[in-house]
């Protein structure tokens, strides 16, 4: 198990080079000068632009400014600085953790609420309560976070207070500490939750068609020890995939939940960063989002193994 | 206590009477199980005998009370356990009886087992269930169940999981669990369907040797008649939900009374007719959605007569422990066709 551990982390190399490559080349072939922007409405004079330019290395061909980047970020950590020389880990220094927060967030609602669900609908195949919801699920997908979140906000942030009095939900911001992660974590779950509903309800159905659960059940043992051991012990390990997986899902996915809640998470940075062409930002977000995504994905590796005996890695 | 008691007086261990067993499907109802009589005593081996969809496995479902229900359903007839009728116990009766009085083992061992527990966790769960044993005591149960169905090396392979076992020794560790509780039938459905000839006749033993210890009754569902001969003590016959024939099993071998069973019989590939074409029944395994009228087997019978077509035969006494369902038993057994 070690040495697979190891081999896969080497394996994530390349794909770390290749994917900040890709990013690099994308960032670089948009158009307009980052360095005639950062003068806003004046036309900048030439020979201070040509100093910057110099300065960034601007005027190399592609592959050597990528070498000058990421030779930087493997020897140095250093991820370089802004145009207006702020260091980029000083940006993206805290961010993370708001992202991560409400990733986590997201991620144990849905995993409480999906799987929830899933069972509820699976023990109950065919009835009304089935029916619904599957209807819900279809809802939740429709409906984009664009929609739910703003939706929600006025609801549950603005409407909840004005008539009742309660302050659960913060209306934006992270000032509240845990409070101010929960409605963003539903609003960034939503979907989510809606296919992990699903998957566990046709999981658990079809575990509960095998073969050995027939035998659990000729062994006289009780219901409730059928599903809940012999089954759900089976159900769960395509769902710790899918949940394992969505964990980067959601940390690239919060940029639009992060711009509606207004918090400082790294998908509002990474939007504001493209907005203003601050290309090491960009770069640097998105090296550290593949990281988490192999990471998650080695993990997720790593459960199946736990969860089922019949794989084994060498 | 476990709610069945008491003695056995004229009353079989296990008697199957006149059971009917339907499936409501969306194509209309399957009639898979149609008046089925049979019984076991103690220390007996009835091999019910029959192609797929003759209702044979369905059966011995209806007896472990483990059908899906719906969409199956019983709308006649009795399984009477020691002459307590299982189908009008409570849920919570039956399972006391399942598992610890009537056993059951499967055709497929690797899917009967659960992938995910080491084979001692299953077999244990009998005790730790059913006994309330402590984990230690129960494990050292299973390493003794597993000694005793000769699985080698059991205190080292009691932690190993199913698919780390042989075809074989998975049957052998179906076999443990099953009689883990002493129990006083055990149903084997098609239990060497899945392994190879040698092993068959190994597993065969080994349950033909545990009979003999427990004094069990033993239901062997099977379609091949080479497992049966050596270990029957009575065959009962299955064609489309009904019981065609039943008799001790030399009798069978010696002289059927049923065309189904003579054309079984007829089937099996002979050394000394090698080079010959093998003998086959003709036509094909009725509809069960929809049963040719009168005697279910008579579109594929060489003894066909007129009244086969429109009257379902019932099933003939020819001796105190032989019966025919067939109106021309006479002719067959004589031989003529």
């Amino acid at each position: 198990m070690g040495r697979y551990i190891i081999r896969r982390l080497l394996q994530s190399i390349p794909v770390l080079l290749g994917a900040t490559l890709l990013i690099f080349a994308i960032v670089f072939a948009l158009p307009g000068d980052p360095i005639a922007a950062l003068a806003g409405e004046k036309r900048a004079d030439p020979n201070i632009v040509a100093i910057l330019r110099e300065q960034y290395h601007l005027n190399d061909p592609l592959l050597l400014q990528y070498w000058y980047y990421i030779s930087g970020v493997i020897f140095r950590a250093d991820f370089g600085v802004t145009f207006a020389d702020v260091p980029v880990s000083q940006i993206m220094a805290g961010k993370f953790q708001v992202t991560l927060n409400l990733a986590i967030t997201a991620l144990v609602i849905e995993a409480l609420i999906g799987v929830g669900l899933g069972l509820w609908a699976a023990l109950k195949r065919g009835k009304a309560i089935d029916t619904m919801i599957l209807a819900s699920t279809l809802l939740l997908i429709s409906v984009p976070t664009l929609v739910s979140g703003f939706v929600l906000q006025f609801l549950l942030g603005v409407r909840l207070k004005l008539w009742t009095g309660l302050d659960i939900f913060p209306i934006a911001g992270i000032t509240e500490g845990f409070r101010s992660y929960l409605l963003p974590g539903f609003v960034l779950a939503g979907v989510s939750i809606a296919y992990l509903t699903r998957l566990t309800r046709t999981s658990l159905a079809e575990t509960l068609r095998a073969d050995y659960i027939r035998t659990a059940t000729a062994k006289g043992l009780p219901r409730r020890r059928v599903v809940a051991r012999h089954g759900l012990r089976n159900a769960l390990i395509p769902l710790v995939t899918f949940l394992g997986a969505d964990l980067g899902n959601l940390m690239g996915g919060a940029v639009i939940t992060e711009r509606i809640f207004n918090l400082p998470g790294i998908g509002n940075q990474l939007f504001m960063s493209v907005y203003l062409r601050e290309q090491p930002v960009v770069v640097g977000i998105v090296t550290i989002l593949v990281l988490i995504y192999i990471l998650a994905n080695l993990a997720v590796d790593v459960m199946y193994a736990v969860l089922d005996p019949r794989i084994r890695y060498e | 206590m476990l709610p069945v008691e008491g003695g056995l007086g004229n009353e079989p261990l296990l008697a199957v009477d006149n059971l009917h067993v339907e499936f409501h499907t969306r194509a209309g109802i399957v009639r898979a199980v149609n008046g089925v009589s049979y019984t076991v005593d103690p220390g007996e081996t009835l091999a019910v005998l029959g192609e797929s969809g003759s209702g044979k496995s369905v059966t011995a479902q209806a007896i472990m009370g483990i059908l899906d229900m719906p969409p199956a359903s019983i709308p006649k007839g009795e399984i009477r356990f020691k002459g307590t009728d299982m189908l009008k116990l409570s849920e919570e009766a039956r399972t006391q009886v399942r598992g610890q009085r009537i056993a059951m083992i499967f055709q497929d061992a690797l899917s009967a087992l659960n992938p995910v527990f080491t084979v001692g966790w299953q077999i244990s769960e009998m005790f730790r269930v059913h006994r309330g044993m402590s984990k230690g005591d129960a494990m050292k149960k299973a390493v003794e169940l597993m000694d005793r169905v000769r699985i080698p090396a059991a205190r080292q392979r009691v932690n190993d999981y199913p698919h780390q076992f042989s075809g074989g020794m998975r049957q052998r560790i179906m076999i443990a669990m099953s009689i883990a509780l002493d129990p006083e039938v055990l149903i084997a459905d098609e239990p060497t369907t899945a392994l190879d000839v040698t092993v068959q006749a190994q597993i065969m033993e080994l349950l033909a040797e545990l009979q003999r210890e427990s004094q069990m009754g033993l239901i062997l569902i099977t379609h091949d008649l080479g497992v049966v001969a050596d270990v029957a003590d009575k065959i009962a016959v299955m064609y489309a939900g009904r019981i065609v024939e039943n008799a001790p099993v030399h009798d069978i071998y010696r002289a059927p009374a049923h065309p189904y069973t003579k054309g079984l019989l007829e089937s099996i590939p002979r050394v000394d007719q090698k080079g010959q074409d093998l003998y086959a029944i003709k036509g094909l395994p009725p509809n069960l959605l929809e049963l040719p009228s009168g005697c279910s087997f008579n579109p594929r019978c060489p003894y066909r007569q007129g009244n086969c077509e429109t009257d379902v035969p019932p099933l003939h006494q020819i001796s105190g422990t032989r019966g025919s369902a067939c109106h021309y038993w006479r002719e067959v057994l004589d031989g003529d066709r």
